[in-house]
C-alpha cells in the first residue's frame, strides 16, 4: 500500500531509561530503505532491541526526528519546546504498516486458537470480515502453518508459535516487519524454518528489519547495522552470501584462560580405565520408563545409564526426546512408570518387578510403557527422610532458574537453601560467601535480585543451588540464551565442582558445550540412549563454529521462554507444597475442558471437527451462558423429588444435545465427588426430623437426613454436570465475545466492557501458562529443601514467599511482553474492531431460551405443588 | 464496582502517574484517560495469577474440612496496591468466573468476600503509600471482608446444607470465626511480606 522509498528515517535519537544518567541510544542517524533486509547486530545493551522498537513506532524516544512509512511521527523539541515530540496521529497511522515480532514466541499469542489470534491484528484494523478470512488463509499459508488453523498456538513448540506469530503481523498486510532476535529461543531446526520464511517475504517486496546476535543470520540480509554502546559503528552492504565474517559477536572464540583449562582438567577426572576403582555410581538408571499421565508415548523408554562419582555427563538430544524428563525423575520431581533409580546411594525409585527378576524385564520398551498402566503403582518411591537426603546430595539447576529468585537481596535468596537445611546462620554465611565467589559475583550481595541484568540473575539462581553443597548437579540448559562472559563462568564453575568430586549431569543443545565441560556425552532419542561416546578424543577441539545456543543472548528483563511442558504435566511428587502442584494440574485441566475441539481439531483438521459441532455447542454463547446460569441457580430452589426428577431429565436431554460422551463428563466432574459425600453427610448429621434409622453416638440418623441428603446432593451434581457441559462445548474465545457482549450495555455507566472481554480473554489463555510456572517454582523450591507444610512459622512464611514472589514476578514479565505485543497488533482501547467470529441469535437460540423459561416454570409450580 | 475512569484529564492525571502501569517513552498512542495495553496486560496477568491460585483450596483448620483457603485474596490485594481499587475489584471479580459454572451461588459469596477485602486495603493506601497506611489498609479489609463472610455463610450455607439460619449462626464461633481470622491472617502477613520485592521488580 506505501510505496514511499524511504522505510524509516531517524535523525539524532537519544534515548535513556534512567532519565539521562545514561543514554542506551545516543545520537543515532538511519535511514532504511522500503524493500531493504536490514540486520541490526551488536553485544548485549548495545542499544539494538531499543532502536527496533523505535523503528517499529511502540516507543517514543527522548530527542531526535523519525518518520515512519511517511509519517512523520516525533519531531525533535524545539528550544521553546512547541510542537514538538510524539504525534499520537501519526503514530498510529504508521503503526498500521509495520508488524513486530518479539523474542519470546509464547507471550505474543493472544488467544487459544490459531485462526483467532491470527485475525486479532486485522480486527483491530477493522477490517472487513471477508477480508480477515482471506488475510488468515494467506498468512497462515505463508507461515506453512495452515494445516494447524484449529489448533491451540498455546500448545505448539517454540519455532510454530513463532510462525503463528509471524501470520499475526502479516494478516494485517505491513509494509515493514521488525523482528527482534525471533530465532533465540528456537532450535536449529525451527530457526532454519523462520529464516527462510523472512526470506520469502523479503522476496515478496517486505522491508525486513531483523535484530540478531548470529553472524550467519546477518549474512543472510542485504546490509548489516552494527551498534555499540548507542552508537552505529558499522554500517555494510553485503555483497553476496559468504557467511560468517570475523568480529560479529557469535563468532568470539571463548576466553582463553577457559579454553587452556579446559582439557588438561578433563583428563585428570576422566573415568576411562580408573572408573572400575571407584565406588558405587553417582547415579544409577535402570530400565527406567516414564510416561506423563494422559500422553500418548512414553517420554522415556527402558533408559539404562551410570554415572560415576566426579564424572561430568552432557546429555544432548533433540526437543523432546526425554533430556528434562530424565533430569526430573533423577531429582525425584516426577516418579517412572517403571524402572529403578538410584542417585548418590539414595534410592529415588525401585522398581520391584526389577529387583525380583532383572533378565526378564529387558524387553522391548513397548512392552513396559503398554504395561505400565496396569502396574501404576509397582515402582516404589522415597520416603520422607530419603527424600530429605537426596535434597541435601543432589542440586537441581532447572532452566530458567533466574525465574526463582524472590528475596529482597542475593545474598538472603541464596541462603534459602542451606537455612531450609537447618544450618547454625555463620554456616549459611560462609556458604553463601562461598558460592557467591565461586561465580564471581561477590559484589552483588546486597543487591536486589530483581535490579540484575537477565545474565546476572542466572548466576544467582545458580549460586543458590551451589550453596546447598551437592554432590551430585543435575543442570537443564544452564547456559541457554547467556552470553558469551556468563557462559564461560558457568563453565569455569562446573570445572570448579568437578575438582572438587562433585558430579555433573548438563543438559544441553550445544555441542561446543559438551566437549567443553563434559567428559562424555549421552544422546537421547525417543526417550531412550541413541548415542554414549567419551569426549576425550576431541579434547582442545571447542573453537569451530559455535551453535546457536552458547553463542546466544544475554537474556535482558523482559527474557522468557515458554515453560517444559515437562513442568507442566506431571503430577506432584514434590514432597511440600502439595496444593500448588495440584492447583496446577487443575488449572490447565480447567482449560483443557474450556478448549474441547482443539484436541479433536489437532488429528481431524479444522473444518471436519467445525462440521461436526453438536446442537448445544452451536448456540450463540451468550444464550448459552444466560440460559445455563439460570438452570444452575433455579437448580438450587429444587427440594422435591418430583422437581429433582424433571430437573434431571432436563439435564439428562442436555447431555444427549450436548456430544460429550459420560467418560469425559465424568472426568471433569469427578473432582467434586469428594465434596458431595462431606455434604451429604452434613446433612445427615444435621437433619433430626422423621424416623430414626441408626444411632451415631449422640447423632440420631433418620430416614428424613438421609433423603435429604441425596436430594441435595443430586441437586448439586445437577449444577455441576450443566456447568461442565457448559465449559466443555464452549471455546474461551466464545465465552469471553459473549461475556464482553452481554457487558456492552455497560458501557454507558463508563465501564470498559471491550477491555474487560479482552482482560478475560488474556487471563484464560495465560492460565495454564501460570500453573505451569506455578508447578516449576514449587519444584524448583523444594529442591532447595522449602516446605510450607512443615517447620517453625517463619521458615513457613519464608517459604510462602519464595513461592508467590517468582510468580509474581512471572506474571509481571509476560505482561511487559503482552503490552508489546498488543501494541503491535494495534489494539487501542474504544477502538472500533471488527470481529472474525459474529455472535449471531439464531431461531435454535430462542428455542433453547424458550425451553429453558419453560423448565424453570414447570419448577416453580412444581414447588408450589408441594 | 469503580472500573471506570473517567477521561477528564485533571481529575485522572494526578492517579495516573502513581496507580496506572504506564511507563515513560509513551507514542501517545494510548494516554491518558485511557486503557493502555500494559494496562490491560498487567490486569489480564492478574486476573490469570488470582485464577490459578483461586484453585490452591486447602483446609486450614482441622477438623473443619467443608471451610477452604485459597490464596487468590492475595492477588487482588497486590493488585490493589499495584494499582489502585479498580485492579483489585478486577482481580477480586474476573479471577473467580471459572468457578461461577461450578459453585454459582459460593462463587458469588467469594467474589464479595474478595472485594470486602480488597477495595478498603486500595483504597485506604491509595491515599497514602506508607507501610503504616499498608498495615491499617489490611487491617480495615480484613474486618469488613470479616463481617461480609459471616453474612455471606448465614445465607449460603442454607442453600447447600439443610440447615436453618439459626444452626449456621451457631457455628459462627467454633468455625467461622476462627477460619475467617485465620484465613485474613495469612493474607495480610503474606501480602505484608512480599509487597515490597514486587514493587522493586514493578518499578525496574
Amino acid at each position: 500500500m506505501n510505496t514511499t522509498a524511504t522505510a524509516a528515517a531517524l535523525t539524532g535519537i537519544r534515548f535513556s531509561y534512567d532519565g539521562g544518567a545514561s543514554w542506551a541510544l545516543d545520537g543515532v542517524d538511519l535511514t532504511i530503505h522500503a524493500g531493504e533486509y536490514v540486520c541490526l547486530t551488536g553485544a548485549n545493551g548495545s542499544g539494538k532491541s531499543t532502536l527496533a522498537r523505535l523503528i517499529a513506532g511502540l516507543t517514543a524516544p527522548d530527542a531526535g526526528d523519525i518518520t515512519l512509512l511517511g509519517h512523520r511521527v516525533f519531531a525533535s523539541p524545539d528550544a521553546d519546546g512547541t510542537a514538538a515530540g510524539a504525534n499520537p496521529a501519526e503514530y498510529r497511522a504508521a503503526r498500521r504498516g509495520i508488524g513486530a515480532v518479539f523474542q519470546n514466541p509464547e507471550d505474543q499469542i493472544v488467544t487459544t486458537i490459531t485462526e483467532d489470534d491470527v485475525a486479532f491484528g486485522s480486527e483491530n484494523l477493522g477490517l472487513a470480515r471477508d477480508t480477515i478470512g482471506e488475510r488468515i488463509a494467506d498468512s497462515l499459508d505463508a507461515v506453512d502453518m495452515a494445516a494447524h488453523r484449529q489448533d491451540d498456538p498455546t500448545r505448539m513448540s517454540g519455532g510454530q508459535q513463532q510462525r503463528v506469530a509471524i501470520a499475526g503481523m502479516l494478516a494485517m498486510n505491513p509494509a515493514m516487519l521488525v523482528l527482534d532476535e525471533p530465532t533465540a529461543m528456537l532450535d536449529p531446526a525451527a530457526r532454519a524454518d523462520v529464516l527462510r520464511i523472512l526470506d520469502e517475504l523479503h522476496a515478496r517486496g517486505t522491508t525486513i528489519v531483523h535484530v540478531t546476535h548470529h553472524a550467519d543470520e546477518a549474512a543472510r540480509a542485504d546490509r548489516v547495522v552494527r551498534l555499540e554502546h548507542g552508537r552505529i559503528v558499522g554500517d555494510r552492504r553485503n555483497e553476496a552470501d559468504h557467511s560468517a565474517d570475523a568480529g560479529t559477536p557469535a563468532s568470539k572464540p571463548l576466553p582463553a584462560s577457559v579454553r587452556s583449562s579446559a582439557a588438561p582438567h578433563r583428563q585428570s577426572h576422566s573415568p576411562a580405565g580408573s572408573s572400575a576403582t571407584s565406588s558405587a555410581p553417582a547415579i544409577a538408571v535402570s530400565h527406567v520408563s516414564y510416561q506423563y499421565p494422559g500422553a500418548d508415548r512414553p517420554a522415556i523408554s527402558d533408559l539404562s545409564l551410570t554415572v560415576n562419582a566426579g564424572e561430568t555427563v552432557a546429555i544432548m538430544g533433540e526437543n523432546g526426546a526425554g533430556k528434562s524428563t530424565l533430569a526430573r525423575l533423577l531429582c525425584a520431581l516426577d516418579k517412572p512408570t517403571a524402572g529403578s533409580i538410584s542417585v548418590a546411594g539414595v534410592p529415588v525409585a525401585v522398581d520391584r518387578a526389577i529387583g525380583d527378576a532383572a533378565d526378564t524385564l529387558a524387553t522391548a520398551a513397548g512392552t513396559v510403557s503398554s504395561e505400565h498402566r496396569h502396574h501404576a503403582s509397582r515402582v516404589h518411591a522415597l520416603n520422607r527422610r530419603q527424600r530429605e537426603r537426596l535434597r541435601s546430595v543432589v542440586g537441581f539447576v532447572m532452566q530458567h532458574p533466574e525465574r526463582q529468585l524472590f528475596a529482597d537481596t542475593v545474598a538472603d535468596d541464596v541462603a534459602y537453601g542451606p537455612r531450609n537445611q537447618r544450618l547454625a546462620e555463620p554456616e549459611v554465611a560462609k556458604r553463601v560467601t562461598d558460592a557467591l565467589h565461586l561465580l564471581h559475583i561477590d559484589h552483588l550481595a546486597d543487591r536486589s535480585p530483581f535490579s540484575l541484568s537477565g545474565g546476572q540473575q542466572r548466576l544467582v539462581a545458580i549460586a543458590g543451588v551451589i550453596a546447598c553443597r551437592p554432590r551430585v548437579l543435575v543442570m537443564d540448559e544452564p547456559t541457554a540464551s547467556l552470553d558469551a562472559d556468563a557462559t564461560a563462568r558457568i563453565h569455569e564453575l562446573i570445572r570448579a565442582l568437578n575438582a572438587q568430586g562433585v558430579t555433573v549431569l548438563i543438559i544441553t543443545h550445544s555441542f561446543a558445550e559438551a566437549r567443553a565441560v563434559a567428559d562424555r556425552t549421552v544422546t537421547l532419542g525417543g526417550g531412550s540412549i541413541s548415542t554414549d561416546t567419551a569426549n576425550a578424543a576431541a579434547a582442545g577441539a571447542i573453537d569451530d563454529h559455535r551453535p546457536a545456543f552458547s553463542a546466544g543472548t544475554k537474556s535482558g528483563a523482559n527474557v522468557s521462554a515458554p515453560t517444559s511442558s515437562a513442568s507442566s504435566a506431571g503430577n506432584a511428587q514434590s514432597g511440600g507444597i502439595t496444593a500448588s502442584a495440584n492447583a496446577a494440574t487443575v488449572s490447565s485441566g480447567l482449560t483443557n475442558t474450556a478448549a474441547p475441539d482443539h484436541d479433536a481439531a489437532g488429528s481431524l483438521g479444522g473444518e471436519a471437527a467445525r462440521g461436526k459441532r453438536s446442537l448445544i455447542a452451536r448456540l450463540d454463547p451468550r444464550v448459552k451462558m444466560v440460559a445455563f446460569l439460570a438452570m444452575m441457580f433455579t437448580a438450587f430452589a429444587i427440594n422435591t423429588p418430583l422437581q429433582l426428577a424433571l430437573g434431571a431429565v432436563v439435564v439428562a436431554g442436555i447431555v444427549a444435545a450436548s456430544g460429550v460422551g459420560p467418560l469425559r463428563l465424568l472426568r471433569s466432574v469427578h473432582m467434586f465427588l469428594a465434596m458431595f459425600v462431606v455434604m451429604g453427610l452434613l446433612n445427615v448429621f444435621f437433619v433430626r426430623s422423621g424416623d430414626v434409622l441408626a444411632q451415631l453416638g449422640p447423632i440420631p440418623i433418620t430416614d428424613d437426613g438421609v433423603t435429604i441428603a441425596i436430594l441435595y446432593a443430586l441437586r448439586f451434581a445437577l449444577v455441576i454436570i450443566l456447568g461442565a457441559i457448559l465449559l466443555e462445548t464452549t471455546t474461551p474465545t466464545e465465552l469471553t465475545d459473549g461475556f464482553g457482549s452481554l457487558l456492552s450495555p455497560l458501557n454507558r455507566f463508563g465501564l470498559h466492557t471491550q477491555e474487560l472481554a479482552l482482560v478475560m480473554s488474556l487471563a484464560l489463555r495465560f492460565l495454564p501458562t501460570l500453573g505451569a510456572e506455578a508447578k516449576a517454582v514449587a519444584d524448583a523450591q523444594a529442591a532447595r529443601g522449602g516446605t510450607i507444610e512443615t517447620g517453625p512459622l517463619p521458615a513457613r512464611l519464608r517459604a510462602m514467599t519464595a513461592l508467590c514472589v517468582p510468580m509474581f514476578a512471572g506474571a509481571i514479565r509476560h505482561a511487559d511482553n503482552l503490552s508489546l505485543a498488543l501494541d503491535a497488533r494495534c489494539y487501542e482501547e474504544g477502538i472500533r474492531r471488527t470481529h472474525w467470529r459474529e455472535l449471531r441469535v439464531r431461531g435454535r437460540d430462542w428455542a433453547f431460551c424458550a425451553a429453558t423459561l419453560l423448565y424453570i416454570a414447570a419448577l416453580v409450580a412444581l414447588g408450589m405443588l408441594a | 464496582m469503580s472500573v471506570s475512569s473517567h477521561t477528564t484529564n485533571s481529575a485522572s492525571t494526578v492517579s495516573a502517574t502513581s496507580s496506572r502501569p504506564d511507563t515513560a517513552h509513551s507514542t501517545g498512542v494510548a494516554d491518558s484517560g485511557r486503557w493502555s495495553t500494559r494496562r490491560i496486560a498487567m490486569y489480564a496477568l492478574f486476573v490469570a495469577l488470582a485464577m490459578a491460585t483461586s484453585f490452591i483450596e486447602f483446609p486450614i483448620i482441622p477438623g473443619i474440612q467443608w471451610l477452604k483457603y485459597d490464596p487468590s485474596g492475595i492477588v487482588a490485594l497486590i493488585a490493589g496496591f499495584a494499582f489502585g481499587p479498580a485492579a483489585a475489584a478486577i482481580a477480586s471479580v474476573l479471577g473467580f468466573v471459572p468457578h461461577l459454572f461450578m459453585d454459582p451461588w459460593g462463587t458469588l459469596m467469594a467474589v464479595l468476600v474478595a472485594l470486602s477485602l480488597s477495595l478498603p486495603a486500595a483504597f485506604i493506601y491509595r491515599a497514602n503509600r506508607t507501610r503504616k497506611n499498608a498495615l491499617i489498609g489490611l487491617i480495615a479489609g480484613a474486618v469488613c471482608a470479616l463481617i461480609i463472610a459471616i453474612v455471606g455463610n448465614l445465607i449460603v450455607t442454607p442453600i447447600y446444607a439443610h440447615m436453618t439460619v439459626a444452626q449456621v449462626a451457631a457455628l459462627i464461633v467454633p468455625a467461622l470465626l476462627p477460619f475467617n481470622l485465620l484465613k485474613f491472617a495469612i493474607h495480610g502477613v503474606v501480602t505484608f511480606a512480599i509487597y515490597k520485592p514486587i514493587t522493586t521488580l514493578l518499578d525496574k
